[in-house]
């Protein structure tokens, strides 16, 4: 019931005229950045979050998660009309939304989509409320040992459960991790790794590197696709839109597997993107008819859609409760949290209740506003698509390095975001994972404070990460993580050794 | 044009290096332990020798899948138009970014998009400069009038006394 009491304190908090009028900006916004090509919902979150430093941060989060929910939106919209995932995690989207499109029934496909993403949105949310105050008390009775097991068991879960190869993982995450450490050692005071370059003093920002690889690499991969938008009309009407609505209990096996399927990929740091493929897998294989899936079967659509929303949403309890973002879009928001002076994990339900529980009703209330924004403007949104990309991507080039200088003011900055671009293209180009990446730049201080100081609790023994039940057992299921992969490539090759074996008699 | 082979090789060799320079830079903070724990540059180090040695192994995978033949290495994933469609799009954006630096970002912001809607857009003066000044214009009101933020200068600005 306490959370109930905080949750109904949370809603006067984030039901204000100001709060409400930001939510739709921030969804409209939002909308705009998941529609365009090279501007995802990282990459908007950390071009708007230099606007957010003098807000606050009650107001600043409320408008930064309606973005993001906006951009999950959009990536649908362009998925469905275009056949061009505005978003990573709306690419299993096009395998059914565009094929509905193209047989006349785009407005069918659009109101499947947003409303079981408000559904899957919906899910994680509730989950959120209540566990979040839980898992926070739980983590109270963690230390830096404990701490450290955890930020152990992310990393651990991206090299295990990643889906590209071990190495390109960790070469990203070991990448974000050492620009993470350029600059000032909080432990020591020291200052490392500048080479002499007075520019790398303050470090390297992670918006930087969001805004390059996400915008700039994105949009250069977008350009050798020598990209042409042949988008369908879509008219929506509330009648339609009301008609769909009513066929959508039908599937609500979908509707549950999915949620249960997103909320999971989002706590752990599985992210958005896997959850919807491995959900529109799970709808395909449990079908009786999976020969329709691909050619515009409305649970091809309603899974992958229901699968992402949850995870977004459901990504904010770890960030939260215990200061791991569980996507990419959560480590920038997780990373702004930081800069507006919160401090993100348990002691934040104590510190500023208010903040939290004040994010957690405008989450309920941001995806039934977004729902509604996004049916209402999906032909002007998809008009803008009309506009030709050569205006476009240079206009989005020019917004992205004006939001590289206006993180910190740093000409050298906007260097550094091409430089990223060129990385970012590479990368994406032999997919190499880039939200560990983000991910080891935001936590990567942290998880190395930590670690430091459990040694000097410890006097620098490592016994100490097997000192307790709870840090010990925290370990293990991090060790198990990493040992996941390798052991099941050798299970692999041992069952195949055996196989020709028994072929050859 | 550029096969997957020769891509592969040349990122692992990049963060290679990459590795490697930070695994230097790092020896210099002492990578020891002592009494309180790791010194200052052991974390770095050890991050920086683990994407030295994961990028080996993308070399020895990559390489080893090579001699054996078997696998798509030799796929192209870059062909020359893509690789034309890059660079013309690069390009600008590199001219923009050096227009930044030294004539502030204004100039080079309507410079740049005049460039890329009138050379490469073919559209019309009209258009071009509206949009390019339209925008310069959007930004400085929304930057240094709403949220006061103060964007790079050059020198035409200081000529013109902002």
């Amino acid at each position: 019931m306490d959370n109930f009491a905080s949750l109904m304190h949370g809603f006067s908090v984030a039901l204000t005229f100001h709060h409400v009028a930001l939510m739709m900006g921030g969804v409209l916004l939002g909308i705009l950045v998941g529609v365009l090509p090279g501007l995802g919902a990282p990459n908007g979150v950390s071009l708007l979050l230099p606007l957010t430093f003098s807000m606050d941060p009650v107001s600043a989060i409320i408008l930064l998660t309606s973005l993001y929910w906006g951009a999950l939106f959009g990536g649908s919209t362009t998925s469905i009309l275009f056949n061009i995932p505005g978003e990573p995690s709306s690419v299993a989207t096009t395998f059914d939304g565009h094929p509905m499109a193209k047989q006349g029934r785009a407005t069918e496909a659009l109101s499947f989509a947003f409303l079981s993403a408000g559904i899957g949105a919906l899910a994680g949310v509730l989950l959120i409320t209540a566990l979040s105050g839980w898992v926070a008390k739980f983590a109270l009775r963690f230390s830096s040992p404990e701490f450290f097991a955890v930020y152990f068991i992310t990393f651990a879960s991206f090299i295990g459960l990643g889906g590209s190869s071990a190495f390109k993982s960790i070469v990203a995450m070991g990448v974000g991790f050492t620009l993470a450490s350029i600059g000032m050692d909080t432990v020591s005071g020291n200052i490392r790794l500048t080479y002499d370059f007075d520019v790398l003093l303050g470090g390297v920002s992670f918006l930087i590197a969001v805004i390059g690889l996400f915008g700039i690499g994105e949009l250069l991969l977008t350009m050798e696709d020598g990209l042409k938008f042949n988008g369908i009309a879509a008219k929506v009407r509330v009648s339609d839109v009301l008609r769909t609505a009513a066929k959508l209990p039908r599937y609500w096996l979908a509707l549950l597997r999915s949620s249960i399927i997103g909320i999971w990929m989002g706590i752990t740091p599985g992210g958005p993107t896997a959850a919807s493929f491995m959900s529109y897998a799970m709808a395909k294989r449990s079908s009786r008819n999976p020969a329709k899936f691909g050619k515009g079967e409305p649970e091809g659509v309603i899974a992958p859609e229901t699968a992402d929303h949850a995870a977004g949403s459901a990504a904010m309890l770890p960030m939260l409760a215990l200061g791991i973002p569980g996507s990419a879009t959560a480590a920038v928001m997780m990373g702004g949290l930081m800069i507006w002076g919160l401090n993100p994990g348990p002691m934040l339900f104590t510190e500023r209740p208010d903040f939290v529980w004040g994010l957690i009703a405008s989450m309920y209330l941001g995806n039934v506003v977004a729902v509604v924004v996004v049916l209402a403007t999906v032909p002007l949104f998809a008009s803008i698509l009309r506009i030709p990309f050569s205006i476009i991507g240079p206009l989005i080039v020019v917004i992205c390095f004006i939001g590289a200088f206006t993180v910190a003011g740093k000409p050298f900055d906007i260097w550094l975001a091409l430089a990223f671009g060129i990385v970012g293209y590479g990368f994406k180009k032999l997919d190499y994972p880039i939200a560990p990446m983000i991910l080891a730049m935001v936590i990567g201080d942290k998880a190395e404070d930590a670690f430091r100081q459990s040694m000097i609790f410890s006097q620098g023994s490592l016994s100490i990460f097997w000192s307790n039940p709870l840090v010990t057992s925290l370990m293990a299921i991090g060790l198990a993580l990493l040992l996941l992969h390798p052991l099941q490539l050798l299970w692999r090759n041992a069952r195949r050794l055996t196989a020709a074996r028994a072929a050859r008699g | 044009m550029v096969t997957r082979f020769w891509a592969e090789t040349a990122i692992a060799l990049f963060t290679l290096a990459y590795g490697l320079i930070i695994v230097r830079g790092a020896t210099e903070f002492g990578i020891g332990w002592d009494t309180s724990g790791p010194q200052p540059g052991a974390f770095p180090f050890y991050a920086g020798l683990l994407v030295a040695l994961a990028s080996l192994g993308t070399l020895v995978v990559t390489w080893s899948k090579r001699i054996t033949g078997r696998d798509t290495l030799s796929a192209v994933i870059l062909d020359r138009d893509g690789l034309g469609r890059v660079i013309g799009f690069f390009l600008p954006i590199l001219g923009f970014v050096l227009l930044c630096a030294t004539l502030g970002m204004y100039v080079a912001t309507i410079l740049y998009l005049l460039f890329a809607m009138r050379v490469q857009g073919g559209f019309g003066w009209l258009a071009s400069l509206a949009t390019a000044f339209g925008s310069a214009v959007a930004f400085y009101v929304l930057l240094e009038r709403i949220f006061l933020i103060q964007l790079m200068k050059g020198p035409l600005e200081a000529f013109l006394g902002f």
